[in-house]
């Protein structure tokens, strides 16, 4: 029997045993007596039977034994024989011995409901469970990738298919980066801990597995990893997605890409800030000036996002450790920005461009525009137009989408993407779909490429969610297209720039620089920072800033120069 | 093979039943005796009702007397049902059920309904609670920290003296001390102030730690402990430290229904900040311990409890809307009348209501582990509200004064029902919503495993709480208008 009905039916056998003496004693009519046992059948509905409970069930029962005596014997009794609702103080009182009534009446209730759970369930064994919340089938769904696109796709399906699938999450590592703030760690402004999201404690009922994807036999709908100390561990799904994201391209720079710092990675930022302090170790018991010089040039080839942002973080983070060393001479200290296009920062409009050229120029930034990096040796970096002496180069100037991609059966564009349509799904295999930066995902109404920013990924990831959902219910799949919000881009201390575009007027923007942009940056990016912890410890690591000086205390002990006479090379592989 | 009885017999749980029994006899004789010699009834009568209750406690509640605070409430709420029980049972004797004369006979029983909570449920519910301490093994009942207990009891209870008694003192009403009309000194008058309620939240914290989870129960303890407060001091030990005699009469009752209203909004206060303070030595002193980690962090669930209240809040003043309507409160508010149209009323009504819910949502989360216990935690709050909304605060921030009066109160009765009711649906459905989130997380077996820790098991005296606070709640203004 149905558990609800087996606990209504003894309630009102239980009401009516306790309400048959009133009846008897002639205390109540028969309105009274009919509400009291619909009143004892709903009560039963609502306790589940506990063992032995007799003290508090007369208590509990007895409780509601007032507001049921304000609702039946006030309110809804006088109405129902056509009087006015004795609402008053008096005519309250003139009630008050179906009070008692119904407290006592109450008490009774609640130990005949408890001696009649205990004798049903010694006769007719305990009540049926509840249903079991899992399906007997569940959808295997497995994410491959733990970035933005990953996390919120993960998120999405938590929402959307509640307890009938199984999702896993698949990633090479257990956390997931804030890449927007990834300069300031590289800059010392934040701790790495600060920007870096546990998928394990985030994501409530998605089950991570720590791998890295080898292959994926499509036709058995199995993905085979490795990592956590394993090889070739297998997972069945029956849809993938992929969210794999991008790596670095050096654009066949062999030099460049050994001895260059890769910007992509929490250790890449943890590595960079430490080499920084390191050449300024060096430096400080340097006693040749040019060596001096190449020790404190920092060469960062790439003017987008990353390359402007961990410009101006460098900048900052090296003019604010100076005063710590006696030695060095703020002349020798270059940060030099070097971009192969006319301007800096493509994705945002000239005006804004030119401000933060400008801005940065004023704050000690070099930059080589219009020069292509070609070469990099231990101390020399070469560009097409010239040679810059320096002991640091970071890459950020291309990436390219994960390489594991190329090496699957799936169908790919010449940069490496997943092809996928409009639903971002891949064509001809209907259970796997791609998201983000490992994908060439066309909007479906502008009909242009998406750019491979984490703003959309996330939106991406709520249509594959939508969609694998629609598959599973046999509706329709969604089509993807969202609209840039805007964008947005520091540029050093207390100095942003940003782009916003005007709700329902997607051609027009609202432009913002200086203070106040750097504080829409600030505003915008801890908002989006998951968790609240995180979100504490950034603001209060922000505001000490405002008091005490960045710290440089080195959390990697660095060696000397490798065979080839690379600080760099021996850093960057730590 | 022994025979059945003598098994029975050999059994510790048995043994404990039938102790528990002789004990309860021998207490409630005793505490009889003393209301007779209080009372000048007949000694022999007094003395076999105190039997009857005591053994009675004893089979049925003393189980859940598993701590002194546990024994009070029970004790104190089981001896009010035995009040109404001997109440029903004079009237039997009378051979009538009507209201009137009923009414006549519980006025006139008042002072008997006082000796009853002061000489028999309060001894034997403590006693019961000592015993059923000693007996229960600690490692089968909430931990207990004596001086977490103490500092953070005396701690609230000396902050919400401080808040509380600077109202009064505005107000040249000090209801901890009201009666003591004999010290003049004021300095000794706010030095007892305060010692009383360090007193009172102390022992609020030795007795009730173990019970209280969240800030709701605790208000809900505080309601109940003042109440038993209000009959202990300024009806009971006030007038025998003044060397007066002692007067549990209505009269005497209804002349300090103002100290009563005062007493709660106290007991509301203290709650809230005893839980408070226990709730931040808990987060500091244990839950900070990486031992006791939970999967979940802090403020993870309060933005959610904020909007299920809200919800909640908004369906209750939907429900109790028309309730408000009929009984003329909606332009009304607090018996003072407003410029508010019905319209304009019910949105207002609405509002607050949502507003209201929001505070049921952060204070009482995590408290009802079914629909029944839900909506008892809901009578409660809207009882709570009717004492701190229409009786004290409305009346403050449109008239700028108090009337704790009971000629007051009278007026706002058929506003208690309205309460009664949003508080019902509130917490009813804010429990529907609570639940419908946390089955999901307990497909989760970390989660499972924090859900249950998180619900209030059976057992507590949450039971005898909501009938204490209830039943004296609602009959006192009642009886008293």
């Amino acid at each position: 029997m149905n558990r609800f009905i087996r606990r209504g039916f003894l309630g009102a056998l239980a009401g009516l045993a306790a309400a048959a003496p009133f009846l008897v004693l002639s205390a109540v009519g028969v309105p009274e007596f009919a509400v009291a046992i619909v009143a004892a059948s709903m009560y039963g509905v609502c306790v589940p039977p506990a063992r032995r409970a007799y003290a508090d069930g007369i208590m509990a029962a007895a409780s509601l034994g007032i507001p049921n005596w304000g609702i039946s014997s006030v309110i809804l009794l006088p109405v129902l024989s056509g009087n006015h609702m004795a609402w008053d103080a008096v005519g309250m009182q003139e009630h008050f011995a179906s009070l008692v009534g119904w407290i006592l009446f109450g008490a009774l209730l609640g130990g005949m409901l408890q001696i009649a759970s205990e004798i049903a369930e010694v006769h007719y064994g305990p009540e049926a469970a509840p249903a079991s919340p899992l399906p007997s089938k569940l959808t295997r769904i497995v994410i491959l990738g733990g970035g933005f696109g990953g996390m919120r796709a993960a998120e999405h399906l938590e929402e959307e298919l509640g307890n009938s699938a199984l999702i896993s999450l698949v990633s090479d590592t257990n956390a997931l980066l804030f890449t927007p703030m990834l300069a300031e760690v590289a800059g010392s402004s934040l701790e790495p801990s600060h920007i870096s999201v546990p998928l394990r404690s985030s994501l409530r009922r998605t089950h991570f597995v720590r791998g890295r994807v080898t292959d994926v036999d499509f036709d058995k709908r199995v993905i085979v990893l490795d990592g956590a100390g394993e090889k070739g561990r297998e997972l069945k799904y029956d849809h993938v997605i992929f969210a794999l994201g991008a790596v670095s391209n050096y654009l066949g720079l062999k030099n460049v890409e050994r001895l260059a710092f890769n910007f992509k990675t929490l250790l890449d930022a943890i590595r960079i800030r430490n080499h920084v302090i390191e050449m300024f170790e060096r430096a400080d018991r340097e006693t040749d000036p040019s060596a001096r010089r190449q020790l404190l040039t920092f060469v960062i080839a790439g003017g987008g996002f990353a390359g402007v942002e961990l410009a101006g973080a460098l900048n900052d983070f090296a003019h604010g450790i100076f005063a710590d060393y006696r030695n060095l001479n703020i002349e020798e200290l270059c940060v030099t920005l070097v971009h192969s296009r006319d301007r800096i920062l493509p994705e945002l409009s000239d005006t804004l461009a030119a401000y933060a050229l400008e801005k940065m120029k004023q704050r000690g930034v070099t930059f080589r525009l219009g020069a292509r990096l070609v070469d990099a040796q231990p101390g020399l970096v070469t560009l097409s137009d010239g040679l810059i002496s320096a002991e640091t180069l970071v890459w950020t100037a291309g990436t390219a989408p994960n390489p594991v991609i190329r090496t699957l059966a799936l169908p790919t564009t010449p940069r490496g993407a997943i092809t996928v349509d409009s639903t971002l799904a891949v064509p001809d295999r209907l259970t796997v779909w791609a998201l983000g930066d490992c994908a060439a995902v066309i909007d479906s109404e502008t009909k242009k490429p998406c750019p491979p920013t984490a703003q959309f990924a996330i939106r991406e990831a709520a249509t594959v969610a939508k969609n694998i959902c629609a598959s599973l219910k046999g509706r329709p799949a969604t089509d993807f297209h969202f609209r840039s919000l805007g964008a947005l881009c520091v540029v050093g201390h207390q100095n942003a720039c940003v782009e916003l575009t005007v709700p329902f007027a997607h051609t027009r923007s609202l432009r913002f620089s200086g203070l106040f942009a750097w504080l829409i940056w600030r505003g915008i990016y801890v908002s989006k920072l998951p968790g609240l912890e995180r979100k504490i410890r950034v603001l209060t690591a922000w505001t000490l800033e405002l008091f005490f000086p960045r710290d440089i205390s080195q959390t990697i002990e660095l060696g000397a120069k490798d065979t080839h006479g690379s600080y760099a090379a021996v850093s960057r592989n730590i | 093979m022994q025979p059945l009885v003598a098994t029975f017999k050999q059994t510790p749980a048995s043994r404990r039943i039938r102790n528990d029994a002789w004990l309860g006899l021998l207490l409630g004789m005793a505490g009889g005796l003393l209301q007779a010699i209080i009372l000048h009834s007949s000694l022999l009568n007094a003395t076999l009702l105190g039997a009857g209750f005591g053994l009675v406690f004893g089979l049925v509640f003393s189980k859940r007397a598993s701590s002194a605070g546990a024994g009070l409430i029970w004790g104190l709420s089981s001896v009010l049902l035995f009040w109404f029980l001997v109440l029903a049972a004079s009237m039997l004797r009378l051979g009538t059920h009507a209201s009137n004369v009923m009414l006549e006979n519980a006025r006139g029983r008042f002072s008997t309904l006082a000796a009853y909570l002061v000489c028999l449920g309060t001894p034997v519910g403590i006693a019961m609670g000592i015993r059923g301490g000693i007996l229960i093994p600690d490692s089968s009942r909430p931990l207990f920290n004596r001086s977490r207990a103490i500092v953070a009891g005396g701690l609230a209870g000396v902050v919400s003296g401080l808040i509380f008694g600077h109202w009064m003192w505005q107000g040249g009403f000090f209801p901890l001390i009201a009666g003591l009309g004999g010290i003049h000194s004021q300095f000794i008058r706010v030095i007892l102030q305060f010692s009383v309620a360090f007193l009172i939240g102390a022992t609020f914290g030795l007795l009730f730690q173990r019970d209280v989870r969240g800030y709701g129960s605790c208000m809900g303890w505080g309601l109940g402990y003042t109440f038993f407060c209000w009959f202990a001091g300024p009806l009971t030990l006030f007038p025998l430290l003044q060397r007066m005699p002692l007067n549990w009469s209505m009269d005497a009752a209804t002349g300090l229904f103002g100290a009563l209203v005062g007493y709660i909004l106290y007991g509301l206060i203290l709650g809230i900040i005893y839980a408070t303070f226990d709730r931040a030595w808990i987060r500091l002193f244990i839950e900070s311990d990486p031992l006791n980690r939970e999967p979940d962090g802090p403020g993870f669930r309060l933005f959610r409890s904020l909007q299920w209240g809200a919800l909640a809040g908004f369906a209750g003043g939907l429900v109790s809307g028309p309730f408000m309507f009929a009984a003329h409160v909606l332009s009304s508010v607090a018996g003072v009348a407003t410029q508010l149209s019905t319209s304009s009323g019910l949105l207002v009504h609405l509002l607050v209501s949502t507003f209201i819910g929001m505070s049921y949502g952060v204070l009482f989360r995590d408290e009802a582990s079914n629909l029944a216990m839900a909506g008892s935690w809901g009578w409660v709050f809207g009882l709570i509200w009717w004492y701190v909304g229409p009786l004290t605060l409305l009346p403050l921030i449109l008239t700028g004064e108090i009337d704790w009066r009971i000629s007051a109160a009278s007026i706002l009765l058929p506003s208690l029902l309205g309460h009664l009711i949003y508080g019902a649906c509130t917490g009813s459905l804010f429990y529907i919503l609570e639940r419908a989130y946390t089955t999901k997380h307990m497909l989760d077996p970390r989660m499972s495993a924090r859900e249950l820790r998180r619900l209030r098991p059976v057992g507590t005296p949450a039971p005898a709480l909501w009938f204490f606070a209830l039943g004296t709640g609602v009959i006192i203004p009642l009886l008293l208008a």
